[in-house]
């Protein structure tokens, strides 16, 4: 039996705003065990980033309560990686010093610092480019910043949300490929936000999918597919099929 | 792309060259043996007398030792000013407190031209340097003040998240976030800031002062001079010319990061 790394118990998020209060999060139970890959899979501006957000520490909840690692989620912190739709790396700093920023921000002496750094540069696939500034990087070379970044404050959980929802198709697939190879090299707690049934379904090892706002858990599956996956196989189609069949149709 | 952007240079120093013959040409006939040119000198006397006063002092000094004098005036209270400037304008920005309690003194204080200060001035600092550094540093003050302040508050609270996330104090967000995204910012405040610093040390050495461009210029009108007025003046626009070149070289290394910087 694995531990479980992530609990959300009766989470409910509302906003205030010029309309009144908006209901964003339902009501969420959920737990996530350790190294799993589970994908928050749900329609556009459903409230999966504030359900991430939240789960991160960057939102506090209106109700109910998140644990990481059996601490109480109140503020950001080092124990769980984010890594953000629109890259969010410190222009003024070069791939190196965004990789490091967190290491340095420990106090961990330069040495080691550099050479845990580093480890996640190669490990991206981004050797070569420690003295870059992120202006002159390509799209996916910035979110795989943004992952060796996450990664290498060796967080307990890693929350991705959409990371590749920017990229063309193209580099799409190459990245979600680069973060499985990444991923089974060093195992961690993944909870990875799409509203893209194909990246869900080969990403995943449980998909959960959400509902419209305010979003409550719609349905679970767990994928059992092997790994690499293989986008045109019968099974991996079916899946697609059954999955996107009911999630909410919104516009 | 690089044959495209040398063209494009080319083109840029071939008008340049181009407007500025074109002018001292339309200065020169319309100054030759005309009844214009018995107020206002042609650009040959002019530039004559500007070259001449390297060897040949102007009262005291020759012009670039004028120059000196005021640049080295600008200096002092530019710096202090400057430093001034940032901390309050990024205090501004980071802090709520700070900005509630410093914004509108300092809205109100903003409009006020430096050269409106100049009799206030001379009642507390009398008619010596104190003066002319306390008006250069009012003139850079508020210009540098304003730029740091938007720089910090415009910061991508993205950022601070991200910053946050990896574990970083408000301490250490403050000095490796806010201070660093508010260099842009910061520097166009300096570069503005510096053109009315040298602005204001001309005003304030006309109204008092033995030596320093602003003098040359007044002293030319109280003994008819217009020649040295000219000589005067064109020293002050070089100099201005020359000092905005440097900023922007100074800013493109420091902000190579930016997109703005290349």
């Amino acid at each position: 039996m694995k531990k479980d790394i992530i609990v959300c118990r009766d989470v409910k998020k509302s906003f205030e705003t010029e309309r009144g209060i908006v209901d964003v999060i339902g009501s969420v139970n959920l737990t996530v065990p350790e190294n799993e890959l589970l994908v928050l899979f749900g329609p556009g501006q459903c409230g999966k980033t504030t359900l991430i957000n939240v789960m991160a520490g960057l939102e506090t909840v209106s109700f109910g309560v998140v644990t990481v690692d059996g601490k109480k989620v109140e503020k950001p912190g080092p124990d769980r990686g984010v890594v953000y739709q629109a890259t969010a790396l410190f222009p003024w700093l070069t791939v190196m010093g965004n990789v490091e920023y967190g290491l340095k921000a420990k106090g961990v002496p330069k040495k080691e610092r550099r050479e845990r750094a580093q480890y996640y540069i190669d490990l991206v696939g981004l050797t070569g480019f420690e003295n870059t500034f992120p202006s002159k990087l390509s799209g996916g070379m910035r979110q795989r910043v943004g992952i060796a970044r996450a990664y290498c404050i060796e967080p307990t959980v890693l929350f991705m949300d959409e990371p590749f929802g920017h990229l063309d198709a193209q580099t799409r697939y190459l990245m979600q490929e680069e973060l499985m190879r990444i991923w089974e090299k060093e195992k961690r707690t993944i909870v990875f936000v799409t509203n893209n049934i194909e990246e869900a379904v080969y990403l995943a090892n449980r998909i959960v999918v959400m509902t419209n706002c305010p979003t409550t858990i719609k349905a679970e599956f767990n994928i059992d597919l092997p790994r690499p996956r293989d986008y045109v196989d019968p099974e991996f189609l079916r899946l697609r099929e059954e999955i996107s069949a009911i999630v909410d149709k919104t516009l | 792309m690089g044959r495209f952007k040398d063209a494009a240079k080319y083109e840029k120093t071939i008008f340049a060259v181009i407007s500025i013959t074109t002018f001292l040409l339309i200065w020169y006939l319309v100054t030759k043996d005309t009844e214009l040119g018995k107020v206002l000198a042609g650009p040959v006397t002019v530039f004559g007398k500007f070259f001449k006063s390297f060897t040949e002092p102007l009262g005291t000094h020759v012009i670039p030792g004028h120059i000196l004098w005021s640049l080295s005036r600008v200096m002092v209270g530019y710096v202090v000013a400057s430093i001034l400037g940032i901390i309050l304008g990024v205090t501004m920005g980071w802090s709520r407190l700070v900005e509630a309690m410093f914004r509108p003194l300092f809205e109100i204080i903003r409009p006020i031209p430096p050269i409106a200060w100049i009799p206030l001035a001379i009642l507390w600092f009398g008619l010596g340097e104190l003066t002319k550094y306390f008006l250069i540093a009012l003139a850079t003050f508020s210009n540098v003040t304003m730029n740091a302040y938007s720089g910090a508050k415009s910061v991508d609270p993205v950022l601070i998240g991200a910053a946050r996330m990896l574990g970083a104090s408000d301490s250490r967000i403050f000095m490796t976030i806010v201070l660093p995204a508010s260099v842009p910012h910061i520097f166009a405040g300096l570069q503005i800031a510096l053109g009315s610093a040298w602005a204001t040390v001309v005003a304030a050495e006309m109204v008092r002062s033995s030596e320093g461009v602003g003098w040359v210029i007044i002293t030319g009108q109280d003994t008819n001079n217009s020649v040295q007025i000219l000589v005067g003046i064109i020293a002050v626009g070089i100099i201005g010319y020359v000092l905005a070149i440097m900023m922007r070289q100074i800013e493109a290394n420091l902000c190579s990061w930016s997109e703005r910087g290349k």
